[in-house]
């Protein structure tokens, strides 16, 4: 997939812009997974804005590819790109948390607002996955399956059943996603419960594996397409991206993994956004 | 009286509802031979899925069917299929999904022993909003059960045992979820059975009756939840006393619950029968039952004890 410059302006400048309403959301409702949900909202905006099948007038258009956030913690990330293709209301964004709210702190199931099913006990996502791949078989529809999973959940039993369970049944049509940030809400996913090496587990299993850099825009589109491409087995995308990417303070740490920035962690993680939004917009690229 | 054991009866009524109804998919875990799910297996291969000794795996892949429009029914048996994947489970139910769990190997198992009896599957299921229990007490039931659910939506949970219950019922027996069944008029002491325990206790009534002197009501309640409250409370009240049974441990079972909305409701002295504090063993089912206090004896004693208090 090739990616014009001015396109991928446009798309980084919407992702900070997803980026600063997460923050609004979470430190609103004083509680919230910051980390997590900066890590993988590159891969969520990417796969609604210009990988999967969807028809942003109807959330429950019946030929529209599935996505399952099996990391329900990255809501946040989910609802802010929801409402950036059109599903929700932005004011609704900041209700998260709330009595009464449809955003609630993990996903729960509403297609209205294109939500597939609820999720946020990790470890069932993959499941669910496959499930939905193998009903879109036996239909004979051309749907595909999206699963995004946290690697930290990689930890879950049930997800390794998913994996062999997918490729057993050739679930060309399930595509999972892994945000590779390396760390999970005690600290590094190594020390906590290794997984390394990981693409080779997932190769065992006898899955495709692609692995993509999280901050390289065309690579994670090329990466989608040589998904898309592949017929015969199910396909894993191993994207190494950043917890808390594009704010200082919150990358690389667990520290903000499930914590809501206080006032002046906010004020300054959105100038730091702001920063990053004026040197796009000066042409400055902020990633090499 | 004529015996079918409750798994075939199932089994044949997978294939039927497989033809008529193009939706079902069928899931097991690696149990089909033991679950008679084979049978839907062999005449409709391309719908049933065998998801391997992976109890949440196979859980997880019903609801990715159940949000695509599919009518998964899932088995295995009961203790693995509820305790394994009862957080699965607990999601289907949170979202609603049309899914059927319809388990074999309840209550005791037999010679597999201790570790594969289902004595707490009951507790497990019945925290659960959303989802219907329910534990039928004869093939004829189990089919109207199971006509029930297919034209149902939502998340239902079946067992059914290891082996054959005598039938009990009409053919033109009508399954009313939720509806007390009185399977025998009495005045005074009111078994309240569910599945093995009806059975139970309407054999037991006729020897009690006459060894004490006393006149006995059978109600079957195989619907576990819901539960129909009044009419519970119509056929309980004009009794002195309630016994509850079940082939289930007695901690947090059906006559939990039937203690929970009598004391509510219509409070009145009760005794329970099922298995207390302990997993079973191996052995013959019958000399399980009868080994661990599911017998006419145990009910009778029960029941003595339930009219000393009556009178006080």
């Amino acid at each position: 997939m090739t990616l014009s410059e001015a396109e991928g302006k446009k798309i980084l400048h919407d992702i900070l812009g997803i980026k600063k309403d997460i923050l609004k959301m979470i430190f609103q409702a004083q509680s919230g997974h910051p980390g997590g949900s900066l890590s993988c909202v590159t891969i969520i905006y990417l796969l609604y804005n210009n990988v999967m099948r969807i028809n942003r007038e109807d959330p429950q258009w019946t030929e529209r590819d599935i996505f399952v956030l099996s990391k329900g913690h990255a809501a946040p990330a989910l609802y802010a790109v929801l409402s950036k293709i059109g599903f929700i209301k932005r004011k609704d964004l900041f209700t998260l948390r709330q009595i009464g709210s449809d955003l609630q702190g993990h996903p729960v199931k509403n297609l209205k607002i294109g939500i597939e099913i609820s999720t946020g006990s990790l470890g069932m996502g993959l499941s669910i996955g496959v499930g939905c791949a193998l009903a879109a078989k036996l239909n004979n529809e051309e749907r595909l399956i999206y699963v995004l999973l946290g690697d930290g959940e990689l930890n879950e039993g049930s997800i390794w059943e998913a994996v062999m369970a997918g490729s057993h049944y050739k679930l060309d049509n399930l595509i999972a996603i892994v945000d590779r940030n390396g760390i999970q809400n005690d600290g590094s996913t190594e020390e906590i419960m290794a997984l390394e090496p990981l693409a080779e587990k997932w190769k065992a299993f006898g899955w495709e594996v692609i692995e993509t850099d999280g901050s390289n825009l065309k690579e994670i589109l090329q990466g989608f397409e040589r998904c898309k491409s592949i017929v015969g087995k199910p396909k894993v995308m191993i994207s190494y991206l950043i917890k808390g990417a594009d704010v200082s303070f919150m990358q690389h740490t667990q520290k903000y993994h499930g914590r809501a920035p206080n006032e002046e962690e906010f004020t300054l993680a959105l100038k730091e956004l702001e920063d990053i939004e004026n040197d796009l917009k000066r042409g400055i690229p902020h990633n090499e | 009286m004529s015996e079918q054991d409750l798994r075939d009866t199932f089994g044949e009524f997978l294939v039927k509802i497989g033809h008529s109804n193009n939706n079902v998919v069928v899931l097991d875990s690696d149990l089909s031979s033991s679950t008679r799910t084979y049978k839907f297996a062999k005449e409709y291969p391309d719908r049933f899925f065998n998801m391997g000794i992976a109890e949440q795996n196979m859980l997880g892949t019903a609801l990715g069917f159940a949000i695509s429009g599919k009518v998964p029914v899932v088995s295995g048996f009961s203790i693995f299929t509820s305790g394994r994947a009862w957080e699965f489970i607990r999601l289907a139910c949170h979202d609603n999904l049309n899914i059927k769990i319809i388990t074999t190997h309840s209550g005791f198992v037999g010679g597999d022993g201790s570790t594969h009896n289902a004595l707490e599957d009951l507790s497990l299921m019945c925290s659960l909003p959303n989802l219907k229990i329910l534990n039928p007490s004869d093939n004829i039931e189990l089919i109207k059960m199971l006509e029930y659910i297919f034209d149902a939506k939502g998340p239902f949970y079946i067992r059914l045992p290891r082996g054959s219950f005598p039938k009990i019922h009409n053919e033109d027996y009508k399954f009313l979820i939720g509806k007390p069944d009185v399977v025998k008029e009495g005045d005074d002491i009111c078994l309240v059975g569910t599945g093995y325990g009806t059975i139970l206790a309407l054999d037991s009534a006729p020897y009690i009756e006459k060894k004490l002197g006393i006149s006995i009501k059978v109600v079957n309640l195989s619907s576990v939840k819901p539960i129909n409250i009044s009419a519970l409370i119509k056929e309980i009240s004009n009794t002195k006393g309630v016994v509850a049974l079940e082939e289930h441990n007695i901690y947090c079972g059906f006559g939990s619950i039937l203690a929970r909305i009598i004391s509510e409701y219509f409070p009145m002295p009760m005794k329970f029968i099922g298995i207390e504090e302990s997993f079973g063993q191996s052995g013959n089912r019958e000399k399980l039952l009868n080994f661990y206090g599911l017998n006419k004896e145990k009910i009778m004693e029960k029941i003595k004890h339930l009219l000393i208090s009556v009178r006080k």
